[in-house]
């Protein structure tokens, strides 16, 4: 187990080498450069002050060189400033996360609320209208844009029967009732899609067990048949159920752009959708880079619980 | 395999055979016309299959007779007529500018659609060969070109198409160059999971005896894996691509309703839907329309290649 771990870790390397050169190759493929910006801003072009600009933020050095001195910065959890807020872009970070996090960990509670029971009961009753029914629902629910139903809540628990709030934020910290209000109908329309995937994934491992000879023997020594599902059966398809779930929530960090903005949620989409806007690429590169980290290290401890909980997995 | 296993396949099939009801010849016919005969009695299989299908054609059907069925000018707006209930001169009524809803569905559609299948192919043609060779040659050039693919896979959700659409914006590219770039980023961050799913194909594949033979008769790498391999291992990559169409939609009209998509006037699903939002409270439809078209196209696409997907792979069908 160990040495797959170190394994793993060094897996890591070359994929965070690709996502920084990706993020840094972006922004040098934007045209022109920080200098264009300044002078700009000034109302000048002086060759001498250009000159003396270009040396300053290092942009007569060789390309090389500038992405080694960047990574450096960046190891050490500087940013650079946000052009648009003059603020430091790891202060504009540690505001968005939180809040994304907060919205997707709901969203991804909603859905496993939705999908485990309704997978489980689809493949116990495989092949009946109960079956059918799910089915269609789950495939509807990935065909379904997430954007276009999250606007036809609005349209029904807000405006017609005014439940709930169109959109907005409260911190949990700060007033938890409200802030719950606000991220019902956001943590709802992330569920409803997740959940489509998931009842798909649950129904067909719950499938896979129920085949295997463990469930019989179960069966042959006069359990019940609630307690050879839930118990035995059910306990061991949530494996992948919970794996994917993992993926889901890392991936949903960067996928909840078009939520937050429906329901101005001040998340770290948005955040880095309205630098990209507002052509505030330092935060657009900040917010890529750690956001990819995260999936990416969100992917490893999966897998390695995966591995923890299913020791017959070949640690190949 | 020996001469033993080719005799034991040839005793079972004469025991699988009743004596006496002789197998039907299938009816001699080309080679194109056997294949689209033998897709035909596959698909009758799945009736997920078939319902994709008739979907999928009604909308081929709608994209290719856009100009048409298309009844007024999709960018013409008629400031009287803004916000027009349905009615028999605009099927579905107008938007807040007086255009006719069903015609900017039908022309918005034909571009969406087109964007998507070239995007996927795009994605198909660069990922698989990027696959198969990494596959078949194994080692370091698959260590190599996996660890690339790995960290192509680390951008989450939408950032990888929002930093495309943003270069895209910023090189002041406009008209048909924007959406060679839309194309461009679908297609390559499709790339790594054809690439993915074509290596895993292979390394199953290239244990077997007909690579081995290829090999000894003198065939070059390439051809190896281009031809013979290759089309051993379509079938996965079909339904994903089918599957992903659908996806790449739902992308397409996500950017499109940030804004980020194309520029207002064109006709476009998702942008329609993003400005229908103004109007919610007086005139809901026209929020309605455009989503269930959405939802309408990327549930063929899943239709179809779930059905597929149980026609091609028999062992989970059987369930």
């Amino acid at each position: 187990m160990l040495a797959y771990i170190i394994r793993r870790i060094a897996h890591l390397v070359p994929v965070l080498f690709v996502l920084t050169v990706s993020v840094f190759v972006f922004v040098e493929m934007l045209p022109g450069n920080i200098v264009d910006t300044l002078i700009g801003t000034e109302g000048n072009d002086d060759p001498e002050i250009r000159k003396a600009l270009e040396q300053e933020y290092g942009l007569d050095q060789p390309v090389h060189i500038r992405y080694a001195k960047w990574l450096g910065r960046v190891v050490q959890g500087d940013f650079g400033i946000s052009l648009v807020t003059r603020r430091p872009v790891t202060l504009e970070l540690m505001t968005g996360i939180p809040a994304t996090v907060y919205l997707a960990a709901v969203g991804i509670g909603v859905s496993m609320l939705i999908a485990v029971p309704l997978g489980t009961i689809a493949a116990v009753r495989r092949n009946t209208p109960v079956d059918y029914t799910a089915q269609v629902t789950s495939l509807a629910g990935i065909s379904i844009p997430e954007f276009w139903f999250a606007i036809l809540c609005v349209l029904l628990f807000s405006l017609y029967l005014g439940w709930l709030p169109s959109s907005g934020y409260v911190s949990p910290f700060v007033d938890l009732k409200a802030s719950l209000t606000y991220l019902i109908l956001p943590a709802v329309a992330i569920g409803f899609r997740q959940a489509a995937f998931t009842t798909r994934l649950t129904r067909s491992s719950m499938l896979d067990e129920m085949n295997k000879e463990y469930v019989d023997t179960a069966r042959s020594l006069g359990f019940r048949e609630r307690k050879v599902i839930f118990k035995y059966t059910l306990r061991n398809a949530m494996i992948p159920t919970l794996t994917i779930s993992g993926l889901q929530l890392a991936n949903l960090l960067g996928g909840t752009v078009v939520l937050e903005t429906i329901f101005a949620w001040p998340g770290i989409g948005r955040a880095i959708y309205e630098a990209i806007l507002q052509r505030d690429y330092p935060l657009v590169q900040a917010g890529v880079l750690v956001l990819g980290v995260i999936v990416v290290v969100t992917n490893l401890l999966v897998d390695l619980a995966y591995r923890l909980l299913n020791p017959r997995v070949a640690l190949a | 395999m020996t001469d033993l296993d080719i005799g034991k396949g040839t005793v079972g099939g004469a025991i699988g055979i009743p004596a006496g009801r002789a197998v039907p010849r299938p009816p001699r016919m080309g080679r194109m016309r056997a294949l689209i005969a033998n897709a035909w009695y596959e698909l009758r299989k799945s009736k997920t299959a078939l319902a994709g299908l008739v979907m999928l054609a009604l909308l081929f059907g709608a994209c290719i007779a856009t100009p048409v069925i298309a009844t007024h000018d999709p960018i013409k707006q008629s400031y009287r007529e803004r916000l027009a209930p349905p009615s028999e001169k605009h099927y579905l009524g107008t938007d807040r500018l007086g255009r006719d809803i069903y015609s900017r569905l039908l022309w918005g559609g034909r571009r969406l659609v087109t964007i998507a299948v070239l995007a996927v192919t795009f994605g198909l043609a660069i990922g698989i060969p990027y696959g198969v060779l990494s596959g078949y040659f194994g080692g370091k050039t698959d260590a190599v070109a996996m660890r690339f693919v790995d960290g192509l896979l680390a951008f989450p959700g939408l950032l990888l198409y929002l930093l495309v659409v943003t270069l895209a914006r910023e090189w002041k590219l406009e008209g048909i160059y924007n959406d060679l770039i839309l194309i461009f980023a679908l297609g390559f961050a499709f790339m790594p999971e054809v690439a993915r799913l074509a290596r895993g194909s292979v390394l199953a594949e290239k244990q077997k005896e007909y690579v081995e033979a290829s090999r000894a008769i003198g065939d070059g790498h390439f051809s190896i894996a281009l031809k013979q391999i290759l089309p051993n291992i379509v079938s996965p990559l079909i339904v994903n691509a089918t599957v992903r169409l659908g996806y790449v939609i739902l992308i397409i009209a996500a950017l499109s309703f940030l804004g980020l998509g194309t520029p207002p006037p064109t006709p476009d699903w998702g942008s329609d839907l993003s400005a229908a939002r103004d109007f919610m409270e007086t005139a809901p439809l026209i929020a309605v329309f455009p989503g269930l078209a959405i939802c309408y196209t990327v549930l063929a696409f899943n239709l179809f290649g779930d059905g597929l997907r149980d026609i091609l792979d028999p062992r989970i069908a059987e369930r």
